[in-house]
C-alpha cells in the first residue's frame, strides 16, 4: 500500500478542502465562492454513493448469509428479495405517486417503521414503573418535573391545575433552556476543535487502520 | 379492481405487517422477524431508487450529457471508488474520498458551530443582565445565565469538582436534573403519540376500508 | 396486608402495563371526549409570524422527517399547508431526510394542493432530497439550481414556474422546518446564522426542549413541539387534525404512566421501610 495514497494524500485533501471553506465564509471573492459552491455540489454527490455503499455492504453480509446456510437463512433471502424488487421498479418505472417502489414504501415501509417507534412507548411505560424511584434529591429533582411536564403538556393538566402550562412554560423557557444552551456552547465549542484537528491532520482516525 | 377493494388490499398489507411488528410485544417470534427483514429490505431499495434518480440520474448524467459539466465526473469517480471499502485490498483508495467529505465537513462545520452557536447563545445568555425590560424579564436572564455557567462547570471534568467549583458544579446538576426531567416527560409525550398514530390506523383506517368494501 | 400489597404492586407484569397503555389510548379514541388546548407562547409566535408574510410570497417548507414520526409531524406539515395556502403562498418544498422524506412530501404536498386547487410547478414544488444535507443547506444559499438541477421528477427548474427568479434563500420569506432530527440546529446554524433567512420549527417531542436554546436567541421565530405542538397549531390556524383529536388518549395514557410511576415508588419506600 503506497503511503503517499494512504495517509499523505487523504490528508492533503482533508486540509484543502477544509480551509476552502474556512477561507469562503470569510472572502467575498468570486473565484473561492465559486469554488466552495462546486465543493459543495460535490459532497452532496459522493454523500449519494456514500448511502449506496451502504446498501453494497447490506447485501454482501446478506449474500454470505444465504451461501453459508446461517442460521434463520431464509429471512435474508426475504431482505434481498425486498430489495431488489424496490430497487428494480424505482430504476425502471421511477418514484413518484403511483409507483409500486412509492406503493412499497407508503404501505409497508412507512407503517412498520411508524410501528417499530410506537413500540417504544410501551417499553418507556414499563421503565418508568421499574426504575423511576425517587432514590436521591437528584432523581427526586428529575421526578417531580417530569410529571409536571407530562401533565402540563396535555389538556388534562389544566383541567387538573389551570396553571400547569404556564408552570411548564417556565420550567421550559428558563431552567430547561439554560442547561441546554450550556450544552450546546459546550458541545460546538468540542466539534469546531475537532474539526481543526481533522484539518490539520492531527485526527486521522476517520481514515481507518493504517 | 374496483377502487374500494385496492384500497381495502393496500390497508391490509400495511395492517397485517403493524400487527407483525406489535407481536414483538409479547416475544421475538417468525411474524416480527418477516416483518423486520421485509422492512430493511425496502429501506435499502428505497435508497437504491432515491440516490438512482436524485444523485446518478439528476445531479451527475444529465448535467453531465446535458449540459457538458465534465468536472462532474472528478466528484462521480471519488463515489465510485468509495466501493473499494468492500475489498481489504484495495480499501485504502477510498481514503481520499473520505478525506473530501471530512475536510469540508469539518472546514463548513467549525463555523457554524462558532458563528451559528457560540456566538448567539452566548451572546443571548449575556445581553439580558444588565436589564431585560422589566424586572421579572431581568430575573430570568439571571437565572439563565446562571444555568448555563453551572451546567458548562458540571461538565468540566479537568478540574476537581471543589470549593466553589463543586458549589456550582451542584448547582448546574440541579439545573440538569430539572432539563433531563423535562425532557423525560416531552420523550413520554413523543413515544405515546406515536403508539397513538399506529393505534388510530388500526382502530380507524383499516375498519373504515373494511366497511368500505362490504358498501 | 402491607406485604401483600407491596407483593402485588413490586411485580406487575410487563403486558399488564402493555394492555394498560393500549386501553388508555383506545378508550379516548372510541368515546372522545373535548379537551381544550392551551396554547404555548412559542406556537403563537410561530402563527403569526407567517401570518405577516405577504400573500403571495415564497417559502420553504421541509419534509426533514422519517416515516417512523408520522403521528407528529404530518400534522403539523398538514396545518402549515392550510395557513400558507389560505394565504395563497408559493411553496418551495424540499427533505433532507433520505429514507422517505421525499415521498412523504409527495403524498402529502399532493392530497393538499387537491383540496385547495393549487398546481404543481406554480404553486408549489417539490425539489426532493439531496445527500450531505450540511453542503445541501448552504449550497441552497449561493445557488439551488447547482444543489438541485431538477425537481423530484427530474424536471429543470428553469422550467418551473415557481422557481423563476429564485436561486437562493434571498428570494425566500421564511423558512418553516418540520423535522424529526437535528438538521433543525443546521438550518439555524448555518442558513440562519450566514444568510439571516427568517425561520420557525415544527419539531418531535423528544427534540423540542433542545430549541428553546434558538427561539429565545431569535434564531427561530416559534417553536411546536410534539402532537401538542400540532394540536396548538391545528387550534390557530382553526382546522381541526389528528393531533387535536389525539388530545385525549395523549393525556389519559400520561396520567396511566404517572400512575404507574407513584406506584412504583410507593412499593420503594413500603420496600424500604420493611428492611
Amino acid at each position: 500500500m503506497s503511503s503517499f495514497l494512504s495517509k499523505q494524500l487523504p490528508m492533503a485533501v482533508a486540509f484543502f478542502a477544509g480551509f476552502v471553506m474556512i477561507v469562503a465564509f470569510f472572502s467575498g471573492n468570486a473565484f473561492i465562492s465559486w469554488f466552495s459552491q462546486q465543493q459543495l455540489k460535490w459532497i452532496t454527490i459522493v454523500g449519494g454513493f456514500a448511502l449506496l455503499l451502504g446498501v453494497a455492504s447490506i447485501t454482501r453480509v446478506s449474500l454470505a448469509h444465504v451461501r453459508q446456510r446461517k442460521t434463520n437463512w431464509p429471512y435474508k433471502v426475504v431482505l434481498l428479495a425486498f430489495l431488489t424488487v424496490s430497487s428494480v421498479f424505482a430504476i425502471f418505472q421511477g418514484t413518484e405517486q403511483g409507483t409500486v417502489y412509492d406503493w412499497l414504501f407508503q404501505n409497508m415501509n412507512a407503517p412498520m417503521m411508524s410501528t417499530m417507534f410506537s413500540m417504544l412507548a410501551f417499553f418507556i411505560a414499563s421503565a418508568a414503573y421499574r426504575a423511576f424511584r425517587a432514590r436521591t434529591l437528584e432523581a427526586t429533582i428529575l421526578l417531580i418535573t417530569a410529571t409536571i411536564v407530562m401533565l402540563g403538556r396535555v389538556p388534562l393538566g389544566r383541567a387538573i391545575f389551570s396553571y400547569l402550562p404556564q408552570v411548564t412554560d417556565w420550567i421550559m423557557n428558563y431552567p430547561n433552556l439554560s442547561v441546554q444552551r450550556g450544552i450546546i456552547i459546550g458541545a460546538a465549542l468540542g466539534a469546531a476543535s475537532m474539526s481543526l484537528r481533522i484539518i490539520l491532520g492531527i485526527e486521522r482516525t476517520y481514515l481507518g487502520r493504517s | 379492481m374496483s377502487e374500494s377493494l385496492v384500497n381495502f388490499l393496500q390497508v391490509s398489507v400495511a395492517g397485517f405487517l403493524t400487527l407483525c411488528i406489535f407481536s414483538f410485544l409479547y416475544k421475538d417470534n417468525p411474524f416480527y422477524r418477516l416483518a423486520e427483514h421485509i422492512y430493511a429490505g425496502l429501506s435499502a431499495g428505497y435508497y437504491v431508487g432515491l440516490i438512482w434518480h436524485a444523485v446518478i440520474l439528476q445531479q451527475l448524467w444529465m448535467p453531465i450529457t446535458r449540459d457538458g459539466e465534465y468536472t462532474l465526473l472528478i466528484p462521480g469517480i471519488m463515489g465510485v471508488l468509495l466501493f473499494t471499502r468492500l475489498t481489504e485490498k484495495l480499501s485504502y483508495v477510498s481514503r481520499v474520498s473520505i478525506a473530501f467529505v471530512m475536510g469540508n465537513t469539518a472546514g463548513i462545520s467549525i463555523m457554524q458551530q462558532l458563528h451559528g452557536y457560540v456566538l448567539p447563545q452566548t451572546g443571548d445568555t449575556i445581553s439580558g443582565l444588565l436589564g431585560a425590560g422589566s424586572w421579572f424579564a431581568t430575573l430570568g436572564a439571571w437565572i439563565i445565565f446562571v444555568g448555563v455557567i453551572s451546567t458548562l462547570i458540571y461538565f468540566y471534568f479537568s478540574k476537581e469538582h471543589r470549593g466553589i467549583f463543586g458549589a456550582t458544579a451542584r448547582v448546574g446538576i440541579v439545573f440538569i436534573m430539572i432539563s433531563f426531567g423535562a425532557h423525560f416527560g416531552y420523550t413520554v409525550m413523543g413515544r405515546v403519540s406515536l403508539l397513538i398514530g399506529r393505534i388510530r390506523f388500526l382502530m380507524f383506517d383499516c375498519v373504515d376500508s373494511f366497511k368500505h368494501l362490504i358498501n | 396486608m402491607a406485604s401483600r400489597f407491596l407483593r402485588i404492586i413490586t411485580n406487575i407484569d410487563r403486558r399488564v402495563i402493555y394492555a394498560a397503555v393500549s386501553l388508555s389510548v383506545v378508550a379516548p379514541l372510541i368515546f372522545k371526549f373535548p379537551m381544550p388546548i392551551s396554547i404555548s407562547p412559542e406556537t403563537v409566535t410561530l402563527y403569526e409570524r407567517v401570518e405577516a408574510i405577504p400573500d403571495s410570497s415564497t417559502i420553504i417548507l421541509t419534509f426533514d422527517y422519517y416515516p417512523s414520526t408520522l403521528a407528529e409531524t404530518e400534522p403539523m406539515s398538514i396545518a402549515a399547508l392550510n395557513q400558507c395556502w389560505r394565504k395563497d403562498l408559493k411553496i418551495i418544498t424540499l427533505s433532507t431526510v433520505g429514507l422517505g422524506g421525499p415521498s412523504i412530501a409527495d403524498r402529502v404536498m399532493a392530497t393538499m394542493a387537491e383540496q385547495f386547487g393549487k398546481v404543481y410547478g406554480v404553486d408549489y414544488v417539490n425539489l426532493g432530497y439531496k445527500a450531505n444535507y450540511q453542503a445541501v443547506l448552504l449550497g441552497l444559499g449561493k445557488s439551488i439550481r447547482s444543489i438541485y438541477p431538477t425537481d423530484f421528477y427530474g424536471t429543470p427548474l428553469d422550467s418551473i414556474p415557481i422557481m423563476r427568479g429564485i436561486d437562493n434563500y434571498e428570494g425566500v420569506e421564511f423558512i418553516f422546518i418540520v423535522s424529526d432530527n437535528t438538521i433543525v440546529d443546521f438550518w439555524v446554524g448555518l442558513v440562519n446564522a450566514q444568510y439571516g433567512t427568517e425561520m420557525g420549527a415544527g419539531v418531535t417531542a423528544v427534540m423540542a426542549p433542545k430549541f428553546y436554546a434558538y427561539v429565545r436567541a431569535d434564531q427561530l421565530v416559534g417553536l411546536l413541539g410534539g402532537m401538542k405542538g400540532a394540536a396548538e397549531y391545528e387550534e390557530l390556524v382553526g382546522a381541526v387534525g389528528m393531533a387535536t383529536t389525539g388530545m385525549g388518549a395523549q393525556s389519559m395514557v400520561h396520567l396511566m404512566i404517572i400512575f404507574f410511576i407513584i406506584m412504583g415508588n410507593i412499593a420503594y419506600f413500603i420496600g424500604r421501610r420493611e428492611k
